[in-house]
């Protein structure tokens, strides 16, 4: 089993007025590939932060972070940039799709900033829909859609770069059980194809599609 | 990826139509404004840039010094022309002397047509790169040649091959025609000479002229040079600088300098200041490129807030976009990409607008500007300023919005911050106080206007004509013509003058006096006139009498204004003689003696204090104008019809043309008046921006505040409170701007009327209009909003959530 990432008594704290407080304390972690980890805890633990710091759009501030063999810690932002646009694609909780964007172009986006050429773009793209079954829908935009579809979109947005690893942000906070289920069941398709996934939750349902469950309280890990 | 921007940016365009609406207008109207400007300033300094020899041409100025005053002038005297050729001729290519530019008639056949024209030396044509296309190459050469513009020619000959045919002019002098040169195009210095004649003509034309020649006090005539190329015109100026001063020791007491004026200051910087080069033109070009700069920016400020006062609108996608990959440059580049195609929409819209306002802008700043289609410099300074505007406009909020954090963003927390807003109110502040300041300027430049004009004239301007001198036919005929005249029953009264009476063509010194303080070197405008002069043009006499034909001694009478007798120091003046002072001239002019004192009159500018001046009788002929005073009981259509009967029936080989002095006056204040209507315009354009902007922003405020305002109506606040309370900050906003804007303006502006003597104040009543105007303006604009808000029906906005 290759290692995906490892994190080394990482550290997220933040200044509240005088106070500095920890989000995240002496997380140790390592992910190998082809995981699917669930992320538990009550509000507040600390669970969205730590997919942030992952997923580099937020850096811890203390501590050791390895990717792919690589110091993301001790990198330019720059090559965290590059490293990012590889290999993470995110899915949020409230979809996140571009409302001045069609389904097509929304999925498309990503490649746009990995300098893709356009027929090959639209190859992709044309492959994403087929696969999620919304070829039909690729004209329409977000707000024509119901909230299963639209986390679809993101789904297919954030698989479209051909990542290695998937942080997903209480994906089916939004849903319906059903639509729930089936955002799930993909997931744990997308995993046996060799997708590492790291998902919050509160659902022990959902959680339990995943391969480890790891416990977060007041940001740390607990056995 | 730019696709993809331009699709998003489009369909922002389309979702937000009432902020697209203000951006792409606010935006059109400034560049609109900004272009025309720019055209302007490029008609200003391409002035005479057609002159291949634009850099080598200059013409020849005089310094002279009266009693400390040092006054510039384009005239000079005959005998400097020997004196450059013969000590200094290695210094140029060309020296071309010339008489004035002056109408003259020319006739062929039938037609007898007046058209403007100098008598010229050979040189004239090289210098000025004449370019013949049909006759001789020098057409200057014989004595009686003339050589015509094309659009001359086509005038008096058709299509008619107009060379070796015989003209008269002024239906005395056969002149035969030598060549035809290709017209001068306008917004040039000699763009009106319609022909040239010899200059070796005119100094055997006239007396005066003949005498001249040695006489270096008769500063009456003109010399264009133009340079080597291996010197320079400061070079030159200094070489020849003292030449008059050396040669002519009786005009060296006026301490004569001789220097170069440039071809391009011609235009530009035409003013002297005691003999000091002090400006001209070149001030609009800058006041109106400071304008025209500033209406822009005033349209950019609209675009800077309202984009980033919606910025919580477009936070979501920024971060979306970095979450997803984008890098923060990428970022700014679609936003930078947005205002660009606004932009390029905005300019689309004022290129328009520009088209269809070109005419009238050009009849308001009197130009002839054509739109330069074929000019590949206009459409890269387009591209150029399309570019700069879209940066103008759009960096600030693409470094503003491109900065959010995703993290923040997307957890649905992010606020725009506490003092995210100040950037906004400063930029409102900014363009409140451009557009006060426009107002308060334009305010007082109509002040000062209307000012001097109600300054009086001192003699009845109304239904008084003049009828210029134009033919050797009308010598000796004053008298008759008088007599003819008021039989006619169309005039009152006439009489002759040898300067029109709103300008004066002659300045002499060289008198003596009894009280004439030690060295006192005076200087007096110069002019003769009939006997009626007093009674035609209804001046007010304060001591004395006019001239009068019971009187024979009158023919050697003065009449001196007011200031003339406190200038030159003469205590009761009636009776007082005023001698030549040359008292080593064997054949000395008789003594004047003065016979009247008269009120001062407005002569040359209505801002400057009335000249000292003499009006000796005209035993000469030297009269230039008939000036008529009309019939007051009759119209002035049946009274012009009669006079030009009785002038045909006198002249009839004379067209008959006149003017209306009042109208002659009026021109003094055309420049000011061209400003005036200029900047008027702009300020419009500057204040409706800045309206516009704050709509903008009003509406926004009053759409975020919508739950609030629903919550406090439903509390019992009533519509007035709510007005108040959506209202009150951006009214501040403008006070403080008032307060910053007026005191500016009321330094510039104290400065501007510095360049008059006869000047308005800056009242207080002026900032009284322009704030209360501003406040007014700007309250009636959030209003709109404020009130459509408090009025809404508060269970909608409150379902919403
Ligand atoms: N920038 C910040 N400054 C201060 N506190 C923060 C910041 N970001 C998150 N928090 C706090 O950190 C805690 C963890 O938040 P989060 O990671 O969103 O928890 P979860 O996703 O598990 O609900 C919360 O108490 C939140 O209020
Ligand atoms: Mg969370």
């Amino acid at each position: 089993m290759n290692i995906l990432l490892s994190l080394n008594e990482a550290t997220r704290a933040v200044n509240s007025g005088s106070n500095r407080i920890n989000l995240l304390e002496d997380i140790t972690l390592n992910v190998n590939e082809g995981e699917f980890i669930s992320l538990m805890g009550p509000s507040g633990s600390g669970k969205s932060t730590l997919l942030n710091c992952i997923g580099m759009l937020d850096s811890f501030t203390d501590g050791g972070y390895t990717f792919l063999g690589q110091p993301v810690h001790s990198m330019k932002e720059k090559n965290r940039s590059k490293l990012y646009k590889d290999y993470i694609g995110f899915v949020f909780q409230a979809y996140h799709l571009i409302d001045e964007l069609n389904v097509w172009e929304n999925i498309e986006t990503p490649l746009l900033y990995k300098n893709i050429k356009s027929s090959e773009r639209k190859a992709l793209v044309g492959d994403m829909l087929d696969r999620f079954n919304i070829v039909g829908k690729k004209d329409l935009f977000p707000r024509q859609l119901s909230g299963g579809q639209q986390q679809l979109v993101g789904i297919a947005r954030a698989l479209i770069g051909k990542p290695k690893l998937i942080l997903a942000d209480e994906p089916t906070g939004n849903l319906n059980s059903k639509q729930s289920r089936e955002i799930m069941e993909l997931f744990s398709q997308l995993n046996k194809e060799g997708v590492t996934i790291i998902q919050a939750t509160h659902s022990e349902a959902n959680a339990a599609y995943g391969s480890r469950i790891i416990n977060l309280l007041d940001g740390k890990i607990v056995p | 990826m730019l696709k993809n921007y331009f699709k998003i940016a489009f369909r922002n365009l389309l979702k937000n139509k009432v902020y697209s609406f203000i951006n792409i207008s606010g935006l059109a109207i400034g560049m609109a404004a900004t272009m025309l400007i720019g055209l302007w300033i490029y008609d200003e300094l391409s002035y005479n840039k057609h002159f291949e020899n634009y850099d080598t041409i200059a013409q020849i100025y005089q310094n002279e010094s009266n009693n400390g005053d040092t006054e510039t002038s384009e005239a000079i005297p005959r005998p400097l022309e020997f004196a450059l050729r013969e000590a200094h001729n290695d210094n140029f290519k060309h020296i071309v002397m010339s008489s004035w530019n002056f109408p003259w008639y020319l006739k062929y056949d039938e037609k007898n047509i007046n058209f403007l024209g100098s008598f010229m030396q050979e040189g004239v044509i090289d210098m000025l790169s004449l370019k013949i296309i049909n006759g001789k190459p020098n057409g200057l050469k014989d004595l009686n040649s003339i050589m015509l513009a094309e659009s001359t020619a086509e005038k008096l000959f058709g299509n008619e091959d107009p060379i070796g045919k015989i003209l008269k002019l002024s239906d005395s002098f056969e002149m035969e025609v030598t060549s035809v040169y290709e017209d001068i195009p306008d917004n040039n210095s000699f763009s009106d000479l319609e022909f040239v004649m010899p200059w070796k003509f005119y100094i055997t034309w006239q007396d005066w002229i003949r005498e001249a020649e040695d006489h270096w006090g008769n500063n009456s005539f003109q010399a264009f040079v133009q340079i080597n190329d291996n010197t320079t015109m400061e070079a030159v100026t200094n070489k020849i600088i003292n030449v008059k001063k050396e040669r002519s020791p009786e005009e060296a007491e006026f301490n004569p300098e001789i220097f170069l004026a440039p071809m391009k200051d011609w235009h530009l910087r035409d003013t002297y200041e005691n003999g000091v080069q002090s400006g001209g033109r070149i001030e609009n070009v800058w006041l109106f490129g400071i304008i025209g700069t500033f209406v822009l920016l005033l349209a950019c400020i609209n675009f800077i807030n309202l984009s980033t006062a919606r910025s919580e609108k477009r936070a979501t996608e920024v971060g979306i976009r970095k979450s997803i990959g984008s890098h923060r440059s990428q970022l700014i580049f679609q936003f930078l990409s947005e205002s660009f195609l606004i932009v390029l929409l905005s300019f689309v819209l004022a290129f328009g607008i520009v088209l269809l306002s070109l005419d009238g802008f050009n009849n308001l700043a009197a130009k002839q500007i054509v739109f330069p289609w074929t000019n590949y410099q206009f459409w890269i300074a387009s591209i150029l300023f399309i570019f700069i505007t879209a940066i103008l406009a759009g960096s600030y909020p693409a470094l503003y919005l491109s900065s959010f954090n995703p993290v923040a963003v997307l957890k649905g927390t992010f606020k725009a911050g506490k003092y995210s807003a100040l950037p906004r109110k400063i930029l409102v502040v900014a363009q409140f106080t451009v557009s006060i300041a426009l107002i308060i300027g334009t305010i007082v430049v109509i002040n000062q206007i209307q000012y001097s004009k109600d300054r009086p004239v001192g003699y009845d301007k109304d239904s008084l004509i003049q009828v210029p001198v134009m033919s050797a036919e009308f010598s000796g005929k004053k008298d008759f013509m008088r007599m003819q005249l008021i039989e006619s029953g169309a005039v009152v009264e006439m009489a002759t003058t040898s300067s029109p009476t709103t300008n004066v063509w002659s300045n002499r010194s060289g008198y003596d006096w009894e009280g004439k303080p030690e060295g006192f070197q005076e200087d007096l405008a110069w002019t003769a006139v009939s006997y009626e002069f007093v009674e035609t043009l209804g001046l007010n006499l304060i001591e004395g009498r006019g001239f009068s034909r019971e009187f024979a001694s009158d023919s050697t009478a003065v009449i001196l204004n007011e200031t003339a007798v406190k200038y030159m120091n003469i205590e009761n003046p009636i009776g007082k003689l005023i001698r030549d002072s040359d008292y080593n001239d064997p054949d000395p002019a008789p003594p004047l003696k003065i016979v009247g004192v008269i009120q001062d009159y407005i002569v040359q500018s209505p801002y400057e204090p009335v000249k000292q001046a003499m009006y000796v009788f005209d035993a000469y002929e030297n009269e230039s104008y008939y000036n008529l005073r009309m019939n007051p009981d009759r119209s002035i259509s049946d009274n012009l019809e009669t006079i030009e009967a009785v002038f045909k029936r006198n002249f009839p080989n004379v067209p008959f043309s006149y003017q209306f002095v009042d109208e002659e006056y009026g021109a003094k204040f055309r420049a000011e008046e061209r400003v005036a209507s200029l900047a008027r315009i702009f300020t419009i354009l500057a204040i409706f921006i800045s309206c516009l902007g704050l709509f903008g922003l009003a509406s926004f405020i009053a759409e975020q505040r919508t739950k609030e305002i629903g919550v406090r109506k439903v509390l019992g606040a009533s519509v007035k409170q709510l007005w108040i309370l959506l209202s009150k900050d951006f009214i501040t906003l403008v006070i403080i701007a008032l307060v910053i804007g007026s005191p500016i303006a009321y330094y510039m502006m104290s400065q501007w009327l510095q360049k008059f003597s006869y000047r308005t104040d800056i009242s207080w009543t002026v900032f009284a209009l322009a704030c209360s105007g501003a406040v007014l303006i700007s309250l009636l604009t959030v209003s709109y909003q404020a009130i459509k808000a408090a009025t809404a029906n508060p269970v909608n906005s409150l379902r919403t959530e």
